[in-house]
């Protein structure tokens, strides 16, 4: 393994370690996620409202403010005796920090999305359409994409004073594409409408995904340092 | 560690870091010899941890220069890492993951060779071995700093250096440490170790320094000072730099 993969490799496996010892991320979304479908069960009239019109963006609203709670305390837990800056003083890229938290945070949150998923399907008897592959990869991409961008935030919000609470107001107007045709793609799958409809939407994911990837790897240098 | 340059290890001219109007460090300049081991003195607030932190690269000199053999370089480029190593108040430590687990994650950052041989080679050093594959933050105040001085060490560092590390260290810890200090003075490892135990930092230095005020005001070999006579000339040097009480 070259030196940049191990040292990606070795960002991702101690934060899995650290989460797997500890439990407190996936657990507080998880149960955050189970809390707000319990909520919208009792919330929501399936006499008056279809589920399956609505059920993309609450699944894409849960998902967003489960994965803020969880991604927004990756931070938090590096500043325990200051190991973020043993970090810093080794000779490692920064853009190989930053692209292992967003593996690691990506599969926390996917976790937690599958968690959602499986959750609502029980709670609001949901359907999963006709293309379960495409509502997989539409997801996994709108996952990636959220992950890049909170990552760099939380990295900007951890060192002040207001810490978790300004990570929302920072992130939310930039995950507006995301939730536009992440919920767009979700809902038409989960009403099995043509793999045709969605194509262009699940591209545009994936390609914000690439480009907030891009963006927080060369910006995430000057946040942490500076 | 790499091979030894002629000429001084590291050296400082006129490196400075202010915080507003306060100039925690005041254009300090020196030179560490290959192998030598200097201890800095000074009382509290004198800016020897922020000098520290300069040297380490955790924090940007507002002015001034440091060389490697010679070579100004980045204090936050890879080969100025490669060969620091640095012992802070902070550990540097993950709570949740064991000793073994830290190391071999501060080796895989560093990219070592035979990762898994210097890890227990490491373990070894500070007798941490049959603690290892416990999680840090079961560990007592001594065995945390053990374990730190093993981080630092992890590299082989060229340079090393240490901030009060017998800060709250009990008997046995305190001598495990010692150990692994004297066997830092291995005649090619440059030390910079920032002190308040002033009979510690006479017993492994070959120099001591006094910081007051962000400026060195004293700078003499070791064996000048008297064991016996060191807390009094160490207080009459502050004192006479407009130093507070040590």
């Amino acid at each position: 393994m070259n030196a940049y993969l191990r040292q990606v490799y070795a960002v991702v496996r101690k934060d899995l370690l650290q989460e797997l010892r500890t439990r407190q991320r996936v657990a507080t979304m998880g149960a955050f996620a189970v809390l707000v479908a319990v909520l919208f069960n009792y919330a929501v009239d399936p006499t008056i409202v279809r589920i399956q019109n609505i059920a993309a963006g609450l699944l894409w609203m849960t998902l967003i403010f489960a994965g803020i709670m969880g991604v927004g305390r990756t931070f938090a837990l590096e500043a325990e005796d200051g190991a973020f800056q043993g970090v810093l003083l080794a000779p490692i890229p920064r853009d190989a920090i930053y692209l292992g938290k967003v593996i690691s945070n990506t599969v926390l949150v996917t976790v937690v999305v599958a968690l959602t998923v499986g959750v609502f399907g029980l709670f609001f008897q949901l359907q999963y359409g006709t293309h379960p592959v495409a509502l997989a990869l539409t997801l996994f991409l709108g996952v990636v994409g959220f992950v890049a961008l909170a990552t760099l935030f939380g990295a900007v919000t951890a060192g002040t004073t207001l810490g978790e609470a300004l990570l929302p107001v920072l992130l939310f107007p930039l995950l507006v594409p995301l939730v536009v045709y992440g919920v767009g793609a979700t809902g038409r799958l989960l009403q099995n409408r043509p793999l045709a409809e969605v194509e262009g939407n699940i591209r545009i994911l994936g390609a914000f995904a690439v480009a907030c990837i891009a963006i927080g790897a060369v910006l995430f240098r000057h946040v942490v340092e500076d | 560690m790499t091979a030894t340059a002629p000429g001084p290890r590291l050296e400082a001219e006129g490196l400075a870091r202010a915080f507003g109007a306060h100039r925690a460090v005041d254009h300090v300049s020196f030179t560490l010899e290959p192998g030598e081991v200097v201890a800095l003195l000074g009382p509290n607030g004198a800016g020897k941890t922020t000098l520290l932190r300069l040297l380490s690269g955790a924090l940007r000199p507002s002015e001034g220069v440091v060389k490697l053999d010679g070579r100004a370089l980045d204090t936050r480029g890879p080969e100025w890492q490669s060969r620091v190593g640095v012992l802070s108040h902070q550990g540097f430590l993950y709570g949740h993951l064991s000793a073994r687990e830290n190391l071999r994650f501060y080796a895989d950052l560093y990219a070592l060779d035979h990762a898994r041989e210097r890890v227990e080679r490491g373990l070894e050093s500070v007798q941490l071995t049959p603690r290892a594959d416990d999680t840090v933050r079961t560990y007592s105040r001594g065995m945390r700093q053990r374990l730190a001085l093993a981080r630092t060490l992890l590299h082989d560092p060229d340079v090393v250096l240490l901030d009060e590390p017998y800060t709250g260290l009990d008997a046995h810890a305190a001598a495990v440490l010692r150990g692994v200090l004297e066997a830092l003075r291995d005649g090619a490892r440059t030390v910079l170790l920032v002190t308040h135990n002033l009979t510690e930092g006479l017993a492994l230095s070959d120099r001591i320094a006094i910081q007051v005020r962000g400026r060195w005001v004293h700078e003499a070999p070791a064996r000048d000072f008297d064991p016996t006579t060191i807390h009094e000339r160490y207080r009459q040097t502050v004192e006479g730099a407009g130093g507070g009480a040590p």
